[in-house]
């Protein structure tokens, strides 16, 4: 018998403010617009206008191009989000298929996940979304068990009887999961059930070995560890505790599709999503310039969050508590491959937010005081920097004759390295000092990061005293002896420009690097294949766990799996992997901080950085607090027309 | 003539083989699969996508069936980076946005810059000539992307933010970016702008090109003749020198021609404008083999048909042309 106990999510946070109570508070959901003031117009631009009247006048009605996408229920006054996408767009819908961050974002707006972050808790915690409570997690750590929540249905579309969207079940769970293990749908996320649950890897195993042998894939085969108990109930047998498993529930690429849609629509359900989120989208409507999202008229019961940070009051985030969503009626989402355009359109009133480029940085903000300059504070617009969950280092190839290995004089060599490597100037040069220098190997924010970011052991530069006595320890005084590094990296935006600083930094102690730039592909490839000695490169957690990045670093990851390090150290493996199994607690905090101490003391790379990303946010857009780590927030997100430029 | 056409365009067949294989054989250098499955691909995984989208078939395989489609003129096959999207889907999408600058912008380039290159050959030496050299030769040196990047923030940004609250536009003349279908409207809008700077850009180039062919024309003996004979000056400049400049006219139009079809990287790009420079680049950068490969077989096709083309335009324009 098993003995069930709710997921420990209290664990999970570190502590933080109390949480306010639940407030319901009731208002009119589209304000009337305010008839806006308008500037003179010179003369002369004034006769251009006339002159140009007849022939652009269409224009007039709609000129950011956001054209009425279709049925909106959304009445004669709808509220429409602008919201951009810092890209050339996603590249598919498909849960499975998908896996950058533009397909996140997009993704977010039409499918849904079992379990959805907190919108306004930092740090992250989760909750659920399209279960009616938690899971369940049995005595043993092994066995989750699931509740659907009633009244949670597809959008309606021709796919089903009668254009009607049918109410989700368990085994529509199991079938996008296993979709996962389908190897036709060109899955890039099956690291996220890999080796997790009993029978998945065997039945993907024999399901695409059929399919090669010119059988068919088949998804009513039974996985040992899928438990259908009803419609609406089911169970999820894991091989081992792994904590991580909850997070995957919140991750995209694990929505909830329909199985009539995919066999439907084959490979177009990557353009014609059918899931149960609280937009949809047609197929027109996903252009090679924008994405337009129209409120699902049949969304499931879900409020604006009643909990929130103490300083979510100030900042406006809790006055929609218990308002329906989604919010909006439309939701505009153009694409930006370029900073100029997203910028303009900005500071034009086109969109209610943007990101703020590199090269507008000191237009709109202090840098000294890190705040939004008068002329944009008198605009209304407000400033949000947001710090990723980042991990930017310089690596190196443990199996590298030069620098890998794990004696004392290759230690020497990787820790002068270290030593000669300044964060600060990279932070200064191209970050504008917003960026976090931290030791270890977890971003600010997550549970094994080091107090102040700083450790003892750690090699941070810029030490160029020691960084000189290591590198003599190491068999090659003033550099004397030490063959040239090559040196990869991405030709990305700067990283050009950082190869240099990184080579100058290190001429200073005699080092050489031979810088080899090339886009990113190549990069990977270089990594993939262990040809690269030394390399630059940079991690995004995947959800908000430290182990996720101590992954890394486990030795069965090595390329070209994740561990480009290729580094390899029974002690860490071992510790690796007890925290998988292990809930938070200060046991794991304690096991993160030896697993760094053993990375510091081994030195696989140089770092650690994490970016900040700086959000603008124009005065008519309510509750919107930004977040790289989820994207679903689109949903909780209102207009306060009155505002509008 | 047909004869000669189709000789031409059988002498270009190896020429068009070629250039398909050593496109092939130069996106093969790298391996799309690992770019394609990121971060966390296994071994297994790599191996398996390689097998599934042909790339471990031998590329003499590879290359014939591409071959195949591109003589079948089957553009089926579905992008590696946007599935569920067809190549023939890419390039037809994207086709239509670009010749709504490209054509605009070519018809009336050529036209400034043919005026203008005859008033400057007629004018050689002298005030005007010389100012619109240095117009000329200073457009020149400015770079695309400042034409582009300044366009944006005075022509768009900074118009409509002087235009805000009056008239028709509230502010919207020219759109700073995207693309809808529909005219005139919609093209004043949002082509107008591009189509402006592509000309500027052009200009500079095309009139010290004109300028040159008109003024070796007005040193030739038929224009002494024309002038002693009583003719006016506009009929010697308009008639007698534009029609005998029109072969070094046509050339330079019809080698225009294909990159009409091209479409502009650094313009698409930063008005967001969904044509076939935007999706060229990004299917280079994404390794998406199918697209990169089809673009640049069509353009090829399209380069050598336009020469083929030129030359058949050399004999209607002149008689001394023969074609044989």
């Amino acid at each position: 018998m098993w003995g069930y106990t709710p997921w420990p999510i209290a664990a999970l946070a570190t502590p933080r403010a109390r949480l306010l109570p639940r407030i319901h508070s009731k208002r009119e959901l589209f304000p009337p617009r305010k008839t806006m003031s308008r500037k003179s117009l010179s003369p002369r631009l004034s006769v251009l206008a006339l002159g140009l009247l007849a022939a652009v006048s269409p224009v007039a009605a709609d000129p950011g191009g956001a054209a009425d996408p279709g049925a909106g229920g959304a009445g004669d006054n709808p509220t429409v989000l602008n919201l951009p996408m810092r890209s050339g767009g996603p590249k598919s819908m498909d849960p499975v298929f998908g896996s950058t961050v533009y397909d996140n974002k997009a993704a977010a707006q039409v499918y849904e996940t079992l379990l959805q972050y907190k919108y306004l808790v930092r740090p992250q915690e989760y909750e659920p979304l399209l279960l009616a409570e938690l899971p369940k997690l049995s005595a043993d750590g092994l066995t989750y068990s699931f509740r659907l929540k009633e009244g949670v249905h597809f959008h309606d579309d021709p796919c089903f009887p009668g254009g009607k969207g049918r109410h989700i079940t368990s085994e529509d769970v199991f079938y996008s999961w296993k979709r996962m293990a389908d190897l036709s749908n060109k899955p890039k996320s099956w690291w996220l059930f890999d080796q997790k649950i009993v029978g998945f890897d065997q039945y993907r195993a024999e399901q695409n070995a059929a399919a090669e042998d010119g059988g068919k894939f088949d998804y009513d085969a039974p996985v040992e560890g899928f438990r259908v108990i009803n419609d609406r109930e089911f169970e999820v047998v894991l091989l081992k505790k792994v904590f991580g498993f909850r997070w995957t529930l919140t991750m995209f690429q694990t929505s909830i599709v329909a199985r009539e849609a995919v066999e439907t629509y084959g490979t177009r359900i990557a353009r014609h999503p059918v899931g149960t989120g609280p937009f949809t989208m047609a197929e027109a409507d996903w252009t090679a310039t924008k994405m337009v999202f129209n409120r699902n008229p049949n969304y499931h019961e879900c409020y604006y969050p009643t909990e929130w940070m103490p300083e979510d009051v100030e900042a406006g985030f809790t006055e929609a508590a218990g308002q329906r969503l989604p919010i909006a009626d439309r939701l505009v989402m153009p694409f930006y491959p370029q900073d100029q355009p997203m910028w303009l359109k900005f500071r034009e009133g086109g969109l209610d937010f943007t990101q703020v480029p590199a090269e507008n940085f000191r237009e709109a903000i202090n840098r000294r005081k890190g705040t939004l300059k008068p002329a944009y504070a008198d605009e209304g617009i407000t400033y949000h920097p947001v710090p990723l969950l980042d991990f930017i280092f310089r690596g190196f190839n443990m199996e590298d004759p030069l620098l890998g290995g794990y004696t004392d004089e290759k230690r020497y060599l990787r820790q002068a390295i270290s030593l000669a490597i300044d964060w600060e100037e990279f932070n200064d040069s191209f970050y504008n000092n917003e960026n976090v220098i931290y030791d270890g190997a977890v971003p600010p924010g997550l549970d094994g990061h080091p107090p102040e970011g700083r450790m003892e052991g750690a090699h941070r530069g810029k030490q160029l005293e020691r960084a000189k006595e290591l590198l003599a320890k190491a068999g090659y005084p003033d550099g004397k002896g030490l063959p040239v590094i090559n040196y990869y990296s991405s030709n990305n935006a700067n990283g050009t420009e950082q190869s240099q600083l990184t080579t100058r930094q290190l001429a200073a102690i005699g080092i050489k690097l031979n810088p080899r730039l090339s886009e990113f592909a190549s990069v990977i490839e270089a990594l993939n294949t262990k040809k690269a000695p030394m390399f630059s490169y940079a991690w995004s957690s995947d959800y908000p766990d430290g182990e996720n990045n101590l992954s890394l670093f486990y030795g069965p990851n090595e390329s070209p799996g994740n561990n480009h390090f290729n580094y390899k150290n029974e002690e860490y493996d071992r510790l690796y992997e007890q925290i998988q199994e292990m809930d938070p607690s200060p046991e794991r905090s304690a096991i993160f901080e030896r697993m760094q101490e053993i990375l510091a003391y081994d030195t696989p790379f140089a770092g650690a950085m994490a970016r900040t990303r700086k959000y603008l946010v124009n005065p008519w857009l309510k509750n919107f607090k930004p977040s790289e780590d989820f994207y679903n927030w689109a949903k909780y997100l209102d207009l306060d027309e009155s505002k509008h430029k | 003539m047909w004869t000669y056409v189709v000789r031409r365009l059988l002498y270009n067949v190896p020429v068009y083989l070629g250039i398909i294989a050593l496109m092939m054989a130069m996106l093969r250098v790298r391996n799309p699969v690992m770019m394609f499955l990121g971060k966390s691909a296994t071994e297994e995984q790599i191996a398996d996508l390689t097998e599934r989208i042909g790339l471990a078939r031998p590329f003499f395989f590879q290359y014939l069936e591409f071959l195949g489609q591109v003589f079948t003129l089957n553009f089926s096959q579905e992008s590696w980076q946007q599935p569920g999207k067809t190549v023939g889907d890419l390039l037809s999408d994207a086709i239509v946005p670009t010749l709504w600058i490209t054509v605009p912008s070519l018809i009336i380039t050529a036209g400034i810059a043919i005026a203008v290159g005859l008033v400057s050959a007629f004018f050689r030496g002298r005030a005007l000539d010389k100012s619109l050299v240095l117009v000329a030769t200073l457009g020149m040196c400015i770079s695309y992307l400042v034409y582009i990047i300044f366009g944006q923030y005075f022509g768009a940004y900074k118009l409509n933010d002087a235009l805000a609250g009056e008239g028709p536009f509230d502010g919207k003349l020219f759109a700073i970016e995207s693309w809808e279908p529909g005219f005139p409207g919609n093209w004043i809008h949002f082509c107008l702008l591009p189509v402006i700077i592509n000309v500027v850009v052009a200009m500079g180039y095309d009139t010290r090109f004109y300028r040159a062919v008109m003024v070796e024309e007005s040193t030739r003996d038929y224009i002494t003749t024309a002038k002693a004979k009583g003719a006016s000056k506009r009929k010697v400049m308009f008639v007698h020198m534009l029609k005998n400049a029109m072969i070094p006219i046509i050339t330079r139009v019809m080698t225009t021609l294909p990159f009409l079809f091209v479409g502009s990287v650094l313009l698409e790009s930063y008005f967001n404008i969904p044509g076939m420079g935007r999706e060229l680049l990004t299917a280079i950068n994404e390794l998406d083999f199918p697209v990169t490969q089809t673009f640049t077989a069509v353009f090829a096709a399209l380069f050598i048909v336009t020469n083929v083309l030129t030359d058949v335009l050399y004999a209607l324009v002149d008689p001394r042309v023969r074609l044989s």
